[in-house]
């Protein structure tokens, strides 16, 4: 009887997908912080504040689980404490992840003094950096994570102030927006010079952007322009692949992100509310897909029901054209029961296999 | 005194002005009505929240989002500033009470603001705590307001394992309360699991399951 093999290789099945090839399985993709830290015994503020622990948090607890990405340090709050405000670590066992404390821009007057922050020194940029040279230690691709340009801008100056100006002092907007695409820039420009454009993978998260938030006429005139400007200012840095987390309900503005160049491949990741067939028939040519598995039914439900959906999920995306790796839609729940977290990786070894 | 023609007008004014966030028409109109001694009460219930509730379908339809939410609602506000104060006391028809908050551990309270604001427009007496709200607090105050409803909000999925908590501390100290709960990890399914009585998937369909647990609660003191 001859038997696959069932052995750890971070990164090898995703760097099969992002080279053009088929890997033996889909590769299963974390999104794993509170649950990592819990995993180990560590705080979860740890995960945001220490990047050692935050990354060997993740490296054990990947391997335990049948992870096959590498770890990444980062959180949704990103730009609040970069730009000057101050953001909270999580304390009590409630909170999952950094949360805002004060916003560096509270009025018209707050956004004239502001400065492009350096990005060898503002906020949490010199753990990512640490994190980084750890990823680097131990031969991974290096991530940088950032939020993306409406939800930065949205933490420098609070997410109900951004939509109040969107309508009342637009071109205040569009002046932050720029400021945040300056930014991502320069903070990617200095991975690459560090590190070399061939091993950066930028990784971007824009909730704030969804359609709970916004309509898609204010993604296309607010957001679009300034994703694509960065995108395609981080490809000119020779940077291969970037990884957009398309997080929430972004189904109305999916024909503005199928215009933004992500690489060859890019990688997209959905959460539950964007279907993954509509996800495939916007990005499946051009990009890797990921996910989206309900984080509210890997807390709240059944293993089987975990086990369930994560079979539909490879079924339906598991030969989407450039690839498919499942993956949760937001962040695997901090308190999730285990055994759910562990039924991802039954589901791809039990249907994620290719012939 | 206006006359029916004025006064139609007025009150066609207010409504726009909340539809089309206006906030200083808002304001402006209401002084107008003051002065022109429509009665407040009709000013705010014809004028100002019936604007709220066009603005509500509106957001149901998609035809607004979040950005014109919040602008309505400052309209809203800048006119129930004005007028509030000039309600004669026995019109003041409270419909019920609520009280609303973003649980502990979550500091995300756009969602709750929006539902704040439906339930002010149609008349309750809002309660709003806030958000990271200690659980105990909830609790302190639908004992002191005795609040027929609690509305519980919550974004993450860690503060989210909080709602059945602070459901149970709830109903240990009071048996006639409905308690609702919305955001975004929430479902129906998971609400009902949790132990609350109704769930609102957004600010929109709120103020309907509010009222729907109100009414939940007479039958419920009727059969006693």
């Amino acid at each position: 009887m001859e038997l696959k093999q069932d052995k750890i290789v971070l990164s090898k099945r995703i760097e099969a997908l992002l080279s053009g090839q088929r890997p033996d399985r889909v590769p299963l993709f974390h999104f794993t912080f509170g649950f990592a830290a819990r995993n180990v015994g560590y705080s979860i503020a740890s995960m945001y504040n220490d990047p050692e622990k935050s990354f060997m948090a993740q490296l054990w607890t990947f391997e335990q689980y049948g992870f096959d990405s590498t770890p990444d340090f980062g959180y949704a709050s990103y730009g609040e404490w970069e730009f000057g405000g101050k953001v909270r670590f999580p304390t009590n066992e409630w909170e999952q992840a950094p949360s805002h404390k004060s916003f560096a821009v509270q009025s018209e007057e707050d956004f004239k003094k502001i400065r492009l922050p350096d990005v060898k020194k503002a906020g949490m940029l010199p753990m990512a950096m640490e994190f980084s040279k750890l990823q680097d230690k131990f031969g991974m691709p290096i991530t940088i994570t950032l939020g993306g340009n409406f939800t930065i801008a949205g933490n420098i100056c609070s997410p109900d102030k951004l939509s109040r100006w969107m309508i009342k002092k637009p071109k205040l907007v569009h002046k932050l927006l720029q400021l945040a695409t300056n930014h991502i820039l320069e903070v990617i420009q200095y991975w690459v010079d560090t590190f070399g454009a061939e091993r950066v993978r930028p990784r971007i998260w824009e909730p704030l952007a969804t359609n709970s938030i916004i309509s898609p006429k204010q993604f296309e005139k607010f957001v679009f322009p300034y994703l694509r400007e960065t995108s395609e200012k981080i490809l000119v840095m020779g940077i291969k692949h970037i990884l957009y987390h398309i997080c929430g309900d972004h189904n109305l503005n999916l024909p503005y992100w199928a215009r933004v160049p992500m690489g060859n491949p890019g990688i997209v990741s959905f959460g539950q509310q964007v279907a993954l067939t509509t996800a495939i028939k916007y990005f499946g040519n051009k990009c890797i897909i990921a996910g989206n598995i309900e984080p509210a039914i890997i807390q709240n439900g059944t293993p089987q029901q975990v086990y369930e959906l994560c079979k539909q999920c490879i079924e339906k995306a598991k030969y989407a054209p450039r690839g498919y790796m499942l993956m949760p839609g937001c962040e695997i729940p901090p308190m999730a029961p285990p055994y759910n977290v562990y039924m991802m990786k039954k589901a791809v070894d039990d249907f994620g296999w290719y012939d | 005194m206006a006359s029916r023609k004025k006064t139609q007008e007025l009150l066609k004014g207010l409504y726009n002005a909340v539809v089309f966030y206006d906030e200083k028409a808002a304001a402006e109109l209401s002084k107008v009505a003051l002065e022109e001694s429509i009665d407040a009460y009709t000013a705010i219930t014809d004028g100002l929240a019936a604007g709220m509730k066009k603005v509500g379908e509106l957001y149901a339809a998609q035809e607004y989002f979040v950005p014109e939410l919040l602008l309505c609602s400052d309209a809203l506000y800048a006119g129930l500033g004005v007028l509030r104060p000039h309600i004669k006391v026995k019109q003041a028809k409270v419909k019920a009470q609520i009280v609303i908050g973003v649980v502990e551990g979550d500091i995300h309270d756009i969602g709750k603001n929006l539902v704040k604001v439906m339930f002010d427009a149609a008349g309750w007496i809002v309660h709003d705590l806030g958000k990271d709200v200690k659980l105990e607090k909830f609790v302190e105050e639908q004992q002191r307001t005795n609040s027929e409803i609690v509305g519980l909000s919550t974004l993450m999925t860690t503060s989210m394992l909080a709602i059945p908590k602070v459901i149970k501390m709830i109903r240990s100290q009071s048996t006639n309360v409905g308690i609702m709960v919305g955001g975004a990890p929430l479902t129906r399914d998971i609400a009902k699991r949790y132990g609350a009585d109704g769930y609102a998937e957004n600010a929109g369909t709120a103020v309907q399951e509010g009222v729907r647990l109100v009414e939940m609660l007479k039958k419920r003191k009727a059969q006693k």
